[in-house]
């Protein structure tokens, strides 16, 4: 698979299944991370991760080092971790403020701008030294979406907006539960690596197949799974236990294809209108003030579970967080996930949300410790050669228009929206840039 | 210093013989997957709190890898002990070990005592060994003859690390 031929490639993606080696080849993973991961329009930072001037965040887009800062003019800049002059990773820290990044190697200082400011010795430079020329390489194409900041490694390509409009309103959706209508993803990170390859991370994220079993040590002898939220009276309805069936209202949910590999879930079988407690009657009174009664409760009946923009980010609206995919090679992967402040909503329900975030998507949460253990027992069996196909068929044919949100529409424990990835992969992957 | 306020402790008639027992049976129950028991090491008002990132102040405004109080305790433990819980098939083995004990403050008054100590836990699950290491500090509370945790605080030395799947306290 070295060559990438676009013929070798469409022939590992069939309607209803593919082939092992998307999972397990590292060739392709190569060919992945130069055409899908050095191309898309991939999710980089928060504004509000660099509040102020000098502010800075590093992370990585595929595995090339990423540096996001705050020059001095109040712009944010995406720009490479890698010292123009021997090559040495600029920034070391994960987030910090700097007048300027120096080298540790030889002292070049950059502008949080990218622009190379000094270097030690400079009359030891020869004539042809272009300081102008010798800049931190940055990030051809940055687009930012109510602070959410995405960068394309290509000068070419779909635009921000072809890219990110069919998926505005599932970060609306987010955004505006936030009574000044702002995010702050301010409170740390949960960071986790499993043994498989990221596009097991990422079909997840749409799959609610799996949850009845794949979930099953969270869920009571009552078919209920425990009361995730503020509020929350109890858990959702996932299993009908005298039936040993998943439940009719877990079955009923829908997920959504938009196009370009992104999609969403709709809500779980949580019974909203019985929210309350005092922590998140008093948010909702304050959301109530600054957006109406009206629009609150518009807002706080949920729509989403989950949105996925592919290929590395995802948004989660039930316990809320952002996620994002990190391949480090074709069977280990990193993913982190970020906790939310509504900006302007009452510390208590910020808090909330955070410690639920706990038990639900750290590394030692209850639910996706369980996700983990699937990623890494689907590596290990797709070692096996003799059976090269794996299924996606579910609901295949069973698709169907959803007027109202221009995407396409299937139940959400079918397997459309994996279906709506490998199209998307095989856009990015079949031809050379 | 420290040893200059150990001597203290020690010069006022502190033996450190009680809690030194108390967080060794603490860590053999964890070793002997005795969750139930260990859980009742806990006051009722208890939490048991694995920070993410060094010095974490509270758990309140950060993300942390565990922060349970006495309810989310329990509902881990319902799932640890959950016949179909796939992170735990087959079941991590445990090894403690727990030194460096320093009673660092005694309040007779309330009958409570802070005590820092120093461990390490190895892992074996599923072909994979890894080692854990850390601070650890107790909060207790005089009961009886032994004590009740008011606080369990496990500062990992690489606790802003990513990690594969934890399963068991620490």
């Amino acid at each position: 698979m070295r060559n990438g031929h676009a013929d070798d490639i469409a022939k590992l993606i069939e309607p209803g299944r593919v082939d092992r080696r998307v999972y397990t080849d590292p060739d392709l993973f190569e060919l992945e991370m130069e055409r899908i991961f050095g191309r898309a329009w991939l999710f980089v930072g928060h504004t509000s991760q660099v509040p102020n001037p000098g502010d800075y965040i590093t992370s990585e887009l595929g595995r090339q080092p990423v540096i996001m800062t705050r020059h001095s003019d109040g712009s944010v800049h995406v720009l490479l971790n890698r010292c123009t002059h021997r090559g040495a990773k600029v920034v070391n820290e994960r987030s910090g403020h700097a007048q300027r990044l120096v080298c540790c190697y030889h002292g070049w200082a950059y502008d949080t701008d990218g622009r190379l400011a000094t270097v030690p010795v400079a009359e030891g430079c020869g004539a042809g030294f272009d300081k102008d020329a010798l800049g931190l390489a940055r990030a051809p194409r940055v687009g930012e979406y109510r602070g959410f900041v995405f960068a394309s490694l290509a000068d070419k390509g779909p635009s921000f907006e072809d890219h990110i409009g069919p998926m505005k309103g599932n970060i609306d959706d987010l955004v505006d539960r936030a009574p000044d209508g702002t995010l702050a993803l301010d409170a740390g990170m949960h960071r986790y690596v499993y043994n498989g390859n990221w596009k097991l991370q990422v079909e997840n994220v749409l799959d609610s197949y799996h949850v009845p079993f794949g979930h099953a040590s969270t869920v009571n002898q009552q078919g209920v799974q425990f009361a995730r939220r503020e509020g929350d009276q109890k858990g959702a309805a996932v299993i009908e236990t005298e039936k040993k069936q998943t439940a009719a209202s877990w079955k009923d949910r829908k997920s959504f294809n938009a196009g370009n590999g992104h999609g969403w879930t709709s809500n779980t079988t949580l019974d909203d209108g019985k929210r309350s407690s005092p922590v998140f009657d008093e948010y909702k009174r304050v959301l109530a003030e600054k957006v109406g009664a009206e629009r609150a409760a518009e807002i706080l009946t949920p729509r989403l579970h989950n949105s996925l923009i592919y290929p590395n980010m995802s948004i989660m609206g039930l316990n809320i967080h952002v996620r994002v995919i990190k391949p480090v090679a074709v069977d280990r992967t990193e993913v982190n996930i970020y906790p939310i402040r509504l900006s302007g909503a009452p510390e208590d329900m910020n808090f909330a949300n955070i410690r639920l975030l706990n038990v639900t998507h750290s590394a030692a949460s209850f639910v996706q410790t369980d996700d983990l253990e699937s990623f890494v027992r689907a590596q290990k069996g797709l070692q096996s050669h003799l059976t090269d196909w794996v299924d996606i068929s579910r609901g295949l044919g069973a698709e169907e228009p959803d007027t109202a949100t221009n995407a396409t529409r299937g139940l959400a424990t079918h397997e459309m929206v994996v279906r709506a990835q490998y199209k998307a992969w095989l856009g990015y992957m079949h031809e050379a840039a | 210093m420290a040893l200059a306020t150990r001597r203290l402790a020690v010069a006022a008639g502190i033996d450190r013989g009680p809690f030194e027992d108390f967080l060794i049976d603490e860590a053999r129950l964890l070793d002997e997957r005795r969750f139930r028991d260990w859980m009742a090491l806990f006051a009722e008002d208890g939490t048991y709190w694995v920070p993410s990132v060094a010095d974490q102040k509270s758990p309140f405004d950060q993300a942390s890898l565990f922060y349970d109080d006495y309810d989310l305790m329990k509902t881990r433990i319902d799932r640890l002990e959950h016949p179909r819980i796939h992170v735990q098939t087959p079941p991590s083995r445990t090894a403690h070990i727990v030194g460096n004990v320093v009673i660092e403050h005694v309040d007779d008054g309330k009958g409570e005592s802070r005590v820092g100590s120093t461990f390490m836990m190895v892992e074996y699950r599923d072909d994979m060994q890894r080692l854990f290491a850390g601070r650890q500090r107790h909060h207790l509370r005089r009961h009886g003859e032994t004590f009740r945790i008011v606080q369990k605080r496990v500062d990992l030395i690489n606790c802003d690390a990513a990690f594969e799947a934890m399963a068991v306290p620490i």
